[in-house]
């Protein structure tokens, strides 16, 4: 088998690893080298399903030991199997590297005869391009559940990122889809990374020679859909892993039919794009998941996003007075972000801010201004009431709120026009297709507020 | 710089059309005019692009390193280091009227009020300058990472690039961090300019606009196999063409080697296991 075929199997075989970043860690060159790393990444293209392309994504080998259900790997499925060695990795991704078509390297592999083995292999690869191609750029690599931890501690030094993927998001769900791996030798794996990352970071300070271990941390990426996990325990989990692990980042990847065992129907992608929106919220926006789940065994809502979600069931913290509020509760209102809330606090220390102001400093309020007032004024009038927020918020619309209205429909009951001014707009007689519409089914009242621009 | 007194003398300050030689020493030297020969701008340009009108008086500036070096130093003390950055990156955006209007207005506000000046965000000129800068700021860093290197005959990596902005300069900073051990040429075809560097310092030349390389034999081969990566790395499943534009428009793929480039080799792989990992393949 040449190099392009090789390339094109372990290509295919590594994709459905979500994690493509290369940030966290900043590096300046050095002379006779070659690479740098820069903390905020860099996309070096994007491919047809709009991911980015910041690392060469390679297995190593596809030739897996392991039987786990949800992987497309796994040793009972019929797929062509082939393995690079060090060398092939390390040349292809100098010669990539040169061209800059990539910001370096993510390697991971499939289980090969042992963890150990698989871990060797890895090692001598990465070693190949730090110690013979003196390459200074970004490198991501996977630590093999079940290792010794001193080849762990080997790899770390000559990685920036660590993961170790959970993929399944319960010890139940783990023992049922993949049987061989066990929860201790996943999470073993990531304690001792998260110890010697610690001890790294004062070794450094104390050593002119130590060599950091890890410097851009951990990730790691839990499988949604494939088990009947609520977004609740997800959410519950990643927060436990930001907390007790120190990880930089978890992934979450909407499961892909691979096999006939599982869910044949794909999971839908709006629920990956909300975990990973609550998943910002545990991060940068001082949220915890208690609070975004009220009770256990809750999904995120499809139809507005988490921080919306929250906003309308803690209405009592709104609205928010632009001028006064602080820099944490400024980042709880819809459609304030951190960028904006840092704008809002620079400029109000110049002078009293109103609206036309903040829509000129780039704060977008289509969100916001039905949450936020400005010198004790709001920007429309609108009746403060859920339900009515709760369709202003939708995106879209979605659910049904607008549809066009059919001749043949029955007339809906008297709308009072009187009670908003403006302009209005009727809705036909909220119809049982509307789930989030149906708790105002009763009342003959369904009047949309005007419609903003679509800026 | 002195600090401004613009009660008195601001009354007395002859408007002109002030037009200087388009470089930034050029546009730093007007300020020295403002506070010196007593001149306020009511448009500013460069002489290229100047319209001459009847009612408005002339005034040429000439360039001098000395006095722009001056008017530095007072930015980055009497404002802020963050400030003459942001001027700067401001100054290499692509052209348009308002330009060097809005930097000059933005300095007389930053020397009035200081480093603040970065705060007041909802005045005109420092929306317009933050707006440049940020435009400089991401095409610089959009094409440090799709700007694409070939290896030519006489092994230098030669990079095309078309940038709306002028950002050349930023660019060839990077690279010479990044691509410290290999000589390189990033050609700005739109500027007729090139970045050149032979391993140790970088140097920006004018070259013409259209230039020919050599490519080495085993070029055609790395972006086959590029190709081959790119295609295979997208999950079939999920493609969105809609969302790939948003992130790369379509303006930047001109140059790039996965968009304009058909692999000259294509294979069709066994889907059964006919090919199967045999114990000798195995790295040892």
């Amino acid at each position: 088998m040449d190099i392009q075929e090789k390339l094109q199997l372990l290509t295919e075989a590594a994709k459905y690893d979500v994690a493509c970043t290369s940030s966290g860690v900043d590096r300046k060159g050095t002379r006779g080298t070659i690479g740098s790393a820069s903390a905020c990444g860099i996309c070096h293209s994007f491919t047809a399903d709009g991911r980015c392309v910041s690392l060469l994504k390679l297995l190593l080998t596809n030739a897996c030991i392991y039987d786990c259900q949800y992987c497309a790997n796994r040793r009972s499925n019929d797929v062509p199997r082939t393995a690079f060695t060090p060398r092939e990795v390390a040349e292809l991704t100098m010669q990539f590297y040169r061209r800059n078509y990539i910001e370096g390297l993510f390697l991971s592999s499939a289980v090969v005869k042992t963890p150990d083995y698989t871990m060797e292999l890895l090692i001598e690869a990465l070693r190949y391009i730090r110690e013979e191609y003196h390459f200074g750029g970004y490198i991501h690599v996977k630590a093999i559940p079940g290792a010794d931890p001193a080849l762990i501690w080997r790899l770390g030094h000559l990685a920036d990122r660590m993961s170790t993927n959970i993929e399944l998001p319960s010890e139940t769900s783990l023992l049922s889809l993949a049987p061989e791996k066990t929860k201790p030798a996943i999470l073993t794996p990531m304690r001792f990374v998260q110890k010697q990352m610690q001890q790294s970071k004062q070794e450094l300070i104390r050593y002119k020679n130590a060599t950091p271990f890890v410097p851009a941390g951990q990730s790691t990426q839990l499988i949604v859909g494939a088990t009947p996990e609520s977004d609740s325990q997800i959410v519950h989990l990643a927060q436990g892993l930001y907390k007790g692990y120190t990880m930089k980042r978890v992934f979450y990847s909407a499961y892909i039919p691979t096999n006939a065992k599982l869910p044949m129907v794909d999971t839908p992608l709006l629920r990956e794009h909300r975990l990973y929106q609550a998943d910002w919220l545990l991060r940068f926006y001082g949220f915890t998941a208690q609070e975004l789940f009220k009770s256990k065994d809750e999904n995120l809502t499809l139809h507005i996003d988490p921080k919306c979600h929250w906003a309308l069931n803690n209405l009592d913290h709104f609205p928010v007075e632009v001028n006064r509020a602080d820099y944490l509760m400024l980042l709880r209102v819809p459609g304030i972000g951190q960028k904006s809330a840092s704008r809002i606090i620079a400029a109000r220390r110049i002078g009293n801010l109103d609206f036309p102001q903040l829509k000129k400093m780039g704060v977008v309020l289509k969100r916001a201004k039905l949450f936020i007032t400005c010198n004790g004024k709001m920007m429309e009038k609108l009746p403060w009431d859920p339900s009515v927020l709760e369709m202003r918020l939708s995106e879209n619309y979605v659910g049904g709120a607008y549809t066009q209205p059919s001749l043949f429909d029955i007339a809906p009951a008297a709308i009072p026009m009187k009670q908003f001014a403006g302009k209005q707009l009727l809705l036909e007689a909220a119809s049982d297709t509307t789930p989030f519409l149906t708790n105002i089914d009763d009342s003959p009242l369904p009047v949309l507020p005007p419609i903003e621009d679509a800026s | 710089m002195p600090a401004p007194d613009n009660t008195k003398a601001s009354k007395a300050k002859r408007e002109v059309a002030i037009l200087f030689d388009g470089s930034l020493e050029g546009f730093l030297c007007i300020l020295h005019a403002y506070y010196y020969e007593n001149v306020s701008p009511l448009i500013i340009q460069t002489e290229d692009n100047y319209q001459p009108t009847l009612d408005t008086e002339e005034y040429h500036i000439l360039s001098c390193s000395t006095i722009a070096t001056r008017v530095q130093g007072g930015i980055i003390k009497k404002i802020s280091p963050q400030a003459w950055h942001t001027l700067s990156s401001a100054y290499l955006a692509a052209y348009v009227e308002d330009k060097y209007i809005a930097m000059f207005r933005y300095l007389l506000l930053g020397f009035r009020v200081g480093a603040i000046v970065d705060d007041h965000l909802y005045e005109d000129c420092v929306l317009r300058v933050h707006k440049f800068a940020r435009q400089v700021g991401r095409e610089t860093h959009l094409l440090t990472g799709f700007c694409r290197f070939e290896e030519t005959t006489n092994n230098i990596y030669y990079c095309p690039i078309e940038p709306t902005n002028y950002v050349l300069p930023r660019l060839a900073e990077h690279f010479s961090d990044r691509m410290m051990n290999q000589a390189w040429i990033i050609h700005d075809k739109k500027h007729g300019k090139a970045a050149v560097y032979n391993g140790e310092t970088y140097v920006i030349a004018d070259v013409p606009k259209d230039a020919q390389v050599q490519h080495t034999d085993s070029e055609a081969q790395i972006q086959d196999l590029w190709i081959t990566f790119f295609n295979s790395v997208a999950i079939k499943e999920r493609v969105k063409p809609k969302l790939q534009r948003q992130l790369l428009p379509l303006y930047f793929r001109k140059s790039m080697t996965e968009f304009q480039k058909k692999p000259t080799t294509r294979k069709t792989l066994k889907r059964k296991s006919l090919i199967s990992l045999e114990q000798k393949d195995l790295p040892t």
